[in-house]
């Protein structure tokens, strides 16, 4: 199990020195306790206790980055088995996956389509990650011209598939300096790839059937000189992939097989339900999920998904507070107050864009609360909505002095009036009421 | 109590449907509940079940579904034998969104639907009553009554609204879905409520509340996996199968918005997506509108 910060702090020198970049010895060992700092770092620890503590200080889940440069991604690093009990860090890079046997213009098109395809939503930009390349073809000049055409990995990060080492000798004299993940050292296969990965510097990914299998070979390619692995579990169907991730992530969170503590890989074509199979990979701790092109729709749900589910619980998305025009107002146009709430946000958006009534949406900084939570927990107040008023310019956008507060924060209304100089309305408590409300009551 | 120690490691079976031999018409009842670890973990439950939702009033269901379902969409009985006929849902759960409409009294109307659509379907049955809490007591006591030996699984029970439910449910023998807003606290507030008026636990299935994908579902998805582990961990009060029916999915600006060629995938996708988390997260039931994601979530089930 991890180590507490004061348990640390007892193998620590205690000569507060500041090399390893802290105030005091206490600081490094609280930063070591939850992951956040390397033992290395302390210059005047004997080597067993560097192990010692290395042992438990790092992070359970090893982080592997694979690719290089802007879209290069980390995946890895995670510390719980259920995102309510902390957060989930770094979501699963999807990849999507071509054959060496393609026409180059297909391969060239998914290639395209990775790369410049975006999804935005809440603010964040949401993007596919890379590219996976699958020797079929049975000639290595060809799987290395199908990565090169890949890009060879200078721009999307790559997952190289084969068995052959010949084709991955060709495909990373193409593709090996930009940390493509090569996939999979096997039982049969893993000295050799071990030795090839660690030429280059790449993650390897192993392959076997069921966690004892994966740990044993896992400390085997680490022993052999590559640190940074994937573990593949091979799985029979998706509901086994869903087991043995979750069996995996408890060893490794619970330090109890120190050579499980590696992303985990799934290859989400697998079972001829991809759709299935990316949620599940999203849901149930996969780093890397290799799939099949996607339909558009398919990949805005599986995007989105990854998107709520590595959401910090503690910490939700919030909405700059401001002034928001909704379907082109003029100064005769509604002055709706809510909170900056996400979710509240875009709740409203949804029903107000589809009313088609003109109206400014007045997003004051609840610190990301809900109505209900703000008015009960004092974060939505009389002064906080007269100093809003005043800081985004609210009086300059209409002729009306009139302002609809939320249904919940009806008991402020008369505070709220003799605060601002305002005349309020009580809307209704349901974002869905709203546009009803709206075209019987507003009349400015 | 010293009962629950052992018991409440177990989620709670509930049973769904009546056949001849249990007192009602059905061809088959279900029994949801019975797992003894995480979803996907080995032991215990049966596969989740698939819902189609279809309603008495299509002027408040989506265009999408509407534009797929055509004709259908205006003869509720017939809606629904295609919904286990044709779309292969395992159950239907009828929507009585007529009391939606201003001044509402057709309430002759909602026990004849309530008969007409037992009458075509052979497989357990899920009501939504009312919409409107001044509808409740007759709207849940004329569905309620209709069903009678069926073993209706009727909605919603709330916090501030759930004694009509309630009494239908006890008066004519079906089992309640208990919806509390997204928090493990809540619901179980919700459930020691229901006990109290008399309802049994094994007639409680939780709905915890589904926000759409992209629009708050992980609150949703964790507070299903919490209540899955108090359920686990020994909390008898939660130690019931749940159900999942986001029903704004269909309505999210992704859905609306989508040129009209993807509109018909992008629904059906959105739904797949929400649903298969659900049941990842311990959803017994799950509930979509669109018959695509039916078919698609089914066979994503097998195997």
């Amino acid at each position: 199990m991890a180590m507490k910060a004061l348990d640390i702090y007892k193998h620590l020198p205690k000569t507060n020195c500041k090399k390893c970049g802290y105030p005091t010895c206490l600081a490094f060992a609280m930063k070591l306790a939850v992951g956040k700092a390397e033992v290395e770092a302390c210059p005047d620890l004997d080597p067993d206790t560097k192990s010692l503590l290395g042992g438990v200080t790092r992070p359970p889940v090893r982080l592997v980055t694979i690719g290089a440069g802007e879209r290069s991604i980390a995946v890895g690093e995670e510390f719980v088995l259920f995102r309510h009990e902390k957060t989930f860090y770094h979501p699963p890079g999807i990849m999507v996956q071509v054959s060496d046997t393609w026409p180059e213009d297909e391969v060239r098109s998914v290639v395209e389509t990775v790369k410049e395809t975006v999804v935005q939503r809440v603010g964040q930009d949401l993007v596919v990650n890379g590219v996976a390349v699958k020797y079929e073809s049975n000639r290595p000049e060809r799987f290395a011209a199908t990565v090169a055409l890949a890009g060879g990995g200078s721009t999307l990060p790559l997952v190289l598939i084969a068995s052959d080492p010949a084709a991955f000798e060709a495909g990373l004299a193409v593709a090996g300096h930009y940390r493509p993940l090569v996939h999979a050292a096997t039982e049969e296969n893993w000295e050799g790839l071990a030795a090839l990965t660690k030429r280059y510097g790449c993650p390897l990914a192993v392959r076997a059937a069921g966690p004892a299998e994966l740990a044993s070979l896992a400390g085997k390619c680490a022993e052999a000189g590559t640190p940074d692995l994937v573990l593949d579990p091979a799985p029979s169907s998706l509901a086994g992939f869903i087991a043995t991730a979750t069996e995996i992530r408890r060893s490794a969170i619970g330090r109890t097989e120190p050579a499980l503590g590696y992303p985990l890989y799934l290859d989400a074509g697998a079972f001829g339900k991809t759709d299935a199979a990316l949620a599940a990979g999203i849901l149930k701790y996969a780093g890397i999920i290799v799939t099949p092109p996607l339909a558009s729709a398919s990949r805005e749900a599986a995007l989105t998904l990854r998107q709520n589910i590595y959401t910090d619980p503690q910490k939700p998305i919030q909405v700059t507070p401001g002034i928001y025009p909704i379907n082109e107002p003029g100064p005769d146009a509604p002055i709706l107050l809510t909170v900056n709430f996400s979710l509240t946000y875009f709740t409203l958006l949804g029903y107000l864009e589809a009313s088609r009534i003109p109206c400014y949406l007045f997003i004051a900084d609840t610190e990301g609360l809900s109505v209900l939570t703000a008015v009960a927990g004092g974060k939505l107040t009389e002064t906080l909505v007269a100093d809003s008023l005043k800081k985004f310019g609210v009086a300059d956008l209409v002729d009306h002095r009139l302002l609809v507060i939320p249904g919940y924060a009806a008991p402020l209304s008369g505070k709220i009036e003799d605060a601002t100089g305002w005349k309020v309305l009580v809307g209704p408590r349901d974002a869905a009421d709203l546009p009803g409300y709206l075209e019987k009551e507003w009349k400015a | 109590m010293t009962e629950q120690s052992d018991e409440g490691l177990t989620i709670r079976e509930v049973r769904l449907g009546a056949t001849r031999e249990e007192g009602g018409t059905r061809e088959v009842s279900y029994v949801i509940g019975g797992e003894r670890d995480l979803p996907f973990s080995g032991d215990g439950a049966g596969r989740p079940l698939v819902a189609l939702e279809i309603c008495d009033d299509p002027r408040f269901w989506p265009p999408v579904v509407r534009d797929y379902v055509g004709d259908l969409a205006n003869d509720t009985a017939e809606w629904a034998r295609a919904a286990e006929r044709t779309y292969g849902a395992d159950l239907v759960r009828l929507n009585f969104t007529s009391t939606k409409q201003r001044g509402f009294d057709a309430f002759d109307a909602i026990a004849a639907t309530t008969e007409e659509v037992l009458a075509a379907t052979a497989r357990p049955l899920i009501v939504e009553g009312s919409n409107e809490p001044e509808l409740d007591s007759e709207v849940f006591r004329r569905c309620g009554e209709a069903g009678e030996g069926e073993r209706l699984l009727l909605g919603t029970a709330e916090a501030d609204r759930y004694r009509s439910v309630a009494a239908a449910a006890l008066a004519y023998g079906h089992a309640v879905i208990a919806q509390s807003p997204i928090d493990v606290n809540l619901a179980k507030q919700l459930n020691i409520l229901l006990r109290e008026t008399g309802v049994p636990q094994d007639r409680i299935v939780i709905d915890p509340y589904a926000g759409a994908l992209g629009y708050g579902f992980e609150y949703s998805y964790s507070v299903m996996e919490r209540i899955r582990l108090a359920a686990l961990s020994g909390d008898a009060d939660l130690a019931m199968p749940m159900i999942c029916a986001p029903t704004d999915t269909l309505s999210v600006r992704e859905v609306r918005e989508a040129a009209p060629a993807d509109q018909e995938a992008m629904a059906v996708a959105w739904e797949f997506y929400t649903a298969y988390a659900a049941i990842v997260a311990g959803a017994s039931i799950v509930c979509v509108r669109h018959p695509l994601t039916v078919e698609r979530l089914k066979a994503a089930l097998e195997g």
